[in-house]
């Protein structure tokens, strides 16, 4: 196995910087460490090229030397730019497999095993029918209670929810009334998604009969683009609209009435993730090249709330991940850069 | 002129002074010794000059490798406390230059070292508090029993209560204060004092201003040193220089229930070093004429007015406010581990207390997330948030907001569509017209039209690829090739009907249909169909098919004769045959299932008889692994059994 050490770049500021050969969308950290060196992190990187050819690159991240390993051997093309890159959730011990499964969505769901030295493909979960050719996928969630479960999210309207292991649908659903944009698992069997309808919609897999609404877009019919659950506090989501720099707290408890609107950011925000370990942080990042932390209080001020703390990227921020590994890193990815930044 | 002096004094303190302080305190075995000297940017305010820092330690952390004695250790853990305070205090308006490289956290710090570090935060009116007492009346104080002595005697009595501290003395000194601390009792003696001056201390100055200073005058100069100074800083003009000095008094929280009897003895200010700009001065002194309420009102402001300099995102704000409840901001304390603290009344000084600890603290940890989070050398790259920091050029207006996110989630899944469909030279045109803007894509409209051509290409395709010799891709070609195919077809099926018996029994011996129409179809589906269909399903069994291995494998179905499926393998050679009840649509699944399997199809020959189809595909596979023969098998049969 061949790899090369990439100089990392401690700037003034303590982020770490890594210069990809194009732009960067899509972004996950690997829950699993891996074998050879316990404390380093394998970060999978999308390309967002605007045509067939776009590139999933893994590189890992020393925390201890504060820099980056880029692997020539883990690397893949993918058809178009994946729209969402992830790891296996869960996977703490690095003995149970010797390998990592990573799943990407685009035209289909697909599952790649990452061994130490390797890609292999996996799985490609189709579900279109004959008579229509794919329905593209805006994004999906691996379930962490039941990791054989993957949901994913479809322009076609509707969520659908993979038995991984088997390679079947367990189930598909009409979720919306139009485009999906994003789906968030809760529970084992509960997930929550969005949609160009402008509405929050909660499912249970043992009632597929009904849904939940549990907010709508102020504008009627305006996007809904993400969708994030808290997974230490499981009464609160997060979204964000299009053209909003707003970023939506809700409580299942209360449908309709958000609990927190968090409007500190000077532009549309992008992204949204909670912290892994704590139930009252959440971090957003934005077209104002800011990435903010909030704590949520327990009592809103007449004011609104003011986050916590904040970092300025070099322009505007696309993607944000939280490490559920190691929780005091955050990924932001900006133009063709990965930024790890320090809680 | 002495303001002059002053600061005079604050810019030249001796550069031996900390070297004196600490032989004198080492000597005597003293927990700590510090100098206040008059403020530079303040006169008549007396604030850190310098100190030496002699008790216990809890963490010591040091750069360099070289052995240090004791001595150098003592002033390198003074020079290290004066840094984190530094640092701490600095937090709001510099966070990156917090915590310089090496020094001390705030964990870090026993009780008597928090002590000595909170000392740095106070300043003293002259005439106030121990050490501005001892400035004006020019006489030492030995304070015994420092730690429950009344707050109005040593504002600090709490602070050294928690750092264990009983025993304070104060004498000034070139033109400043020293004060020493111990952890013992000590009982009153001058003579230690005089022992320290002349022992320690009595070295030559090599300034000579420090002697011209008048200390002991002090007393009577008071009005000199405060008045002019705030003067141009009150608006209210009631105050003139003629009212005096000891009409000025000092209002801190506490001291509006205590009364107001003129040349009370004062308290410590509330002003913090560092932060107090002349509002703050002026907030902090009251007049004595003043309304009971006013006082309240005011000290209500200079107490806000110094959380808010702290912490500015307002959490101190109500422990200020709701000073008159003992068990405020208690919690805020027990955060720093300074438990004792809580037997006691809380009085005004506590509020200075737990304002700058809660301060200290608060920069130090700026989020903290619970015990998960790991300590870590490393600093946080986020700072602290600010309304108005990190001001930076806004966006163009023009430019779209959330613009890749929109491209991912609004333009990404239609370059999925036209990869399937599209054929590369005719790719600029859709571009043009298949490209709505973002808001046009929420419309039903463009929606459906969409699908409906999605269809109508679907449907060319699979035309494309069952007539033979189609030679160009567009859809007109496609028209003609397939008339003119189906004019051939017709031919040949009177040709073969007039020979049926024949073609019939020959077809029952071999096992195969009859009646089959015998035409090669090239280039099916080409890339199109298989683009982004490369990975093959969970199958990497490339190593079965190396070689010339030939399976050949019947597979009867339920009913036993109407479904079969042969598939020979050369290399990557695949030769399927293939016998299923005919259904609509059944063609473009088998299409489907084989192309998922990353199966080129370059010749199909298929027939329909009696509700029987028959295929014959001759395919080749492209990629690295392959799926097996029984993969093959499988996923026509799943085809055929879907009715």
């Amino acid at each position: 196995m061949e790899n090369s050490t990439q100089e990392s770049h401690l700037r003034s500021d303590n982020s770490i910087t890594y210069e990809s050969p194009c732009p960067v969308y899509a972004m996950a950290f690997s829950s699993a460490p891996s074998r050879t060196s316990l404390n380093h992190q394998r970060i999978a990187l999308g390309s967002f090229i605007e045509d067939y050819a776009n590139r999933v690159d893994i590189i890992s991240f020393d925390p201890e030397t504060l820099s980056f390993k880029t692997h020539p051997t883990l690397s893949f093309d993918h058809p178009y730019p994946p729209t969402k890159l992830m790891f296996q959730p869960n996977r703490k011990s690095p003995s149970s497999s010797s390998s990592d499964l990573l799943a990407s969505s685009g035209d289909y769901l697909r599952l790649w095993e990452v061994r130490e030295s390797s890609i292999e493909p996996f799985s490609v979960l189709n579900n279109s029918k004959t008579s229509e050719f794919c329905a593209p996928l805006t994004s999906f969630d691996w379930n962490d209670v039941d990791p054989k479960r993957i949901g994913t999210s479809s322009i076609d309207t509707t969520c659908t929810i993979w038995d991984i292991e088997k390679g079947v649908v367990e189930t598909q659903l009409i979720a919306h009334d139009k485009e999906v944009y994003d789906i968030a698992w809760g529970e084992a069997r509960v997930f929550a998604s969005v949609s160009a309808d402008g509405s929050v919609r909660i499912f249970d897999l043992r009632d597929k009969e009904h849904s939940t609404i549990i907010y709508e877009s102020p504008q009627p019919d305006s996007p809904l683009l993400r969708l994030a659950w808290n997974k230490q506090d499981l009464r609160y989501m997060a979204t964000i609209l299009m053209d909003s720099n707003k970023v939506v707290i809700l409580d299942i408890r209360s449908p309709t009435m958000p609990v927190a609107e968090l409007e500190r950011h000077r532009a549309s925000v992008n992204a949204i993730a909670w912290a892994p370990q704590s139930g009252r942080h959440i971090c957003s990042a934005g077209d104002d090249t800011q990435a903010l932390i909030w704590e949520l209080p327990t009592v809103a001020g007449p004011n609104g709330i003011d986050p916590l703390s904040m970092y300025s990227a070099g322009s505007e921020i696309n993607q944000l991940q939280w490490s559920a590994a190691q929780p005091d890193w955050i990924a932001i990815a900006f133009s063709n850069k990965m930024q790890l930044l320090k809680v | 002129m002495q303001m002059a002096t002053g600061v005079q004094n604050q810019e030249r303190l001796p550069e031996n002074l900390k070297k004196q302080l600490a032989l004198a305190v080492r000597n005597i075995q003293w927990s700590y010794a510090i100098f206040w000297s008059i403020s530079a940017r303040q006169p008549g305010v007396l604030e850190w000059g310098d100190g030496y820092y002699n008790g216990d330690i809890k963490t010591r952390k040091t750069v360099q490798a070289v052995e240090l004695n004791a001595n150098q250790l003592g002033l390198q853990r003074s020079e290290q406390l004066r840094e984190l305070y530094e640092s701490l205090s600095a937090g709001d308006s510099s966070p990156q230059a917090r915590r310089p490289s090496a020094a001390l956290s705030p964990e870090d710090l026993t009780d008597t070292e928090w002590y000595y570090l909170v000392c740095m935060s106070f300043v003293f009116n002259i005439g106030q508090g121990l050490p501005g007492r001892t400035l004006a009346s020019g006489q030492p104080i030995w304070l015994c029993n420092a730690h429950y002595a009344e707050s109005k005697v040593f504002s600090r009595s709490l602070l050294a209560k928690s750092a264990s501290i009983q025993t304070v003395v104060c004498f000034p000194f070139s033109g400043g204060v020293i004060e020493l601390g111990v952890a013992d009792m000590v009982l009153e003696d001058l003579s230690l004092i005089q022992r320290i001056k002349t022992s320690f201390l009595d070295t030559p100055h090599p300034i000579g201003s420090y002697k011209s200073i008048p200390v002991a005058g002090s007393t009577g100069n008071d009005k000199d040193l405060a008045c002019p100074a705030l003067e141009p800083q009150i608006p209210d003009t009631k105050l003139s220089p003629l009212l005096g000095c000891e009409q000025l008094e000092m209002a801190s929280p506490n001291d509006s229930s205590d009364g107001f009897e003129p040349n009370q003895p004062a308290e410590d200010s509330f002003m913090v070093e560092g932060i107090n700009g002349g509002a703050s001065q002026v907030q902090s002194w009251q007049f004595m004429e003043e309304e009971f309420s006013n006082c309240v009102h005011h000290s209500l402001n200079s107490s806000d007015c110094i959380s808010q300099t702290f912490v500015d995102h307002g959490n101190v704000v109500p422990l200020c406010k709701g000073e008159n409840d003992n068990d405020n901001g208690l919690q805020d304390v027990q955060e720093c581990n300074q438990t004792k603290l809580t037997s006691l009344d809380i009085r005004s000084d506590d509020l200075h207390y737990q304002t700058v600890l809660s301060a200290l603290l608060k920069t130090s940890h700026q989020l903290i997330l619970g015990p998960h989070f790991r300590n870590s050398n490393q600093e946080s790259s986020f700072m602290r948030w600010k309304r108005n920091g990190l001001v930076k050029s806004q966006k163009a207006g023009d430019e779209t907001p959330q613009k890749l996110l929109k491209k991912i989630l609004f333009e990404v899944p239609q370059m999925h569509d036209k990869g399937l469909l599209d054929s590369p030279e005719d790719n600029g045109i859709r571009d043009a017209a298949w490209r709505p803007e973002a808001d046009e894509i929420c419309g039903n409209h463009v929606l459906s039209e969409r699908r409906r051509r999605e269809k109508l290409n679907e449907r060319f395709m699979i035309l494309k690829s069952l007539v033979p010799s189609v030679s160009r891709a567009d859809k007109v070609s496609i028209l003609d090739d397939t008339i003119g195919y189906l004019q051939d077809l017709e031919r040949r099926v009177e040709e073969l009907e007039s020979c049926r018996e024949l073609t019939d029994l020959e077809a029952r011996m071999k096992r195969k249909p009859q009646d089959h129409v015998e035409r090669t179809s090239d280039n099916y589906g080409n890339n199109k169909m298989t683009n982004g269909k490369k990975p093959s399903l969970n199958k990497r069994k490339a190593c079965d098919i190396d070689g010339a291995e030939l399976e050949i494998d019947y597979v009867a179905s339920k009913d036993g004769s109407t479904e079969n499926v042969t598939v020979s393998m050369s290399n990557k050679d695949f030769l399927i045959e293939f016998r299923c009840p005919w259904r609509e649509g059944i063609l473009l699944e088998i299409m489907d299932a084989l192309s998922i399997l990353n199966l080129d199809c370059h010749s199909v020959q298929s027939s329909t008889t009696e509700g029987i189809l028959s295929l014959t595909i001759e395919s080749k596979y492209k990629g690295s692994t392959a799926a097996s023969a029984g993969t093959i098998k499988q996923a026509l049969q799943r085809v055929a059994r879907k009715c």
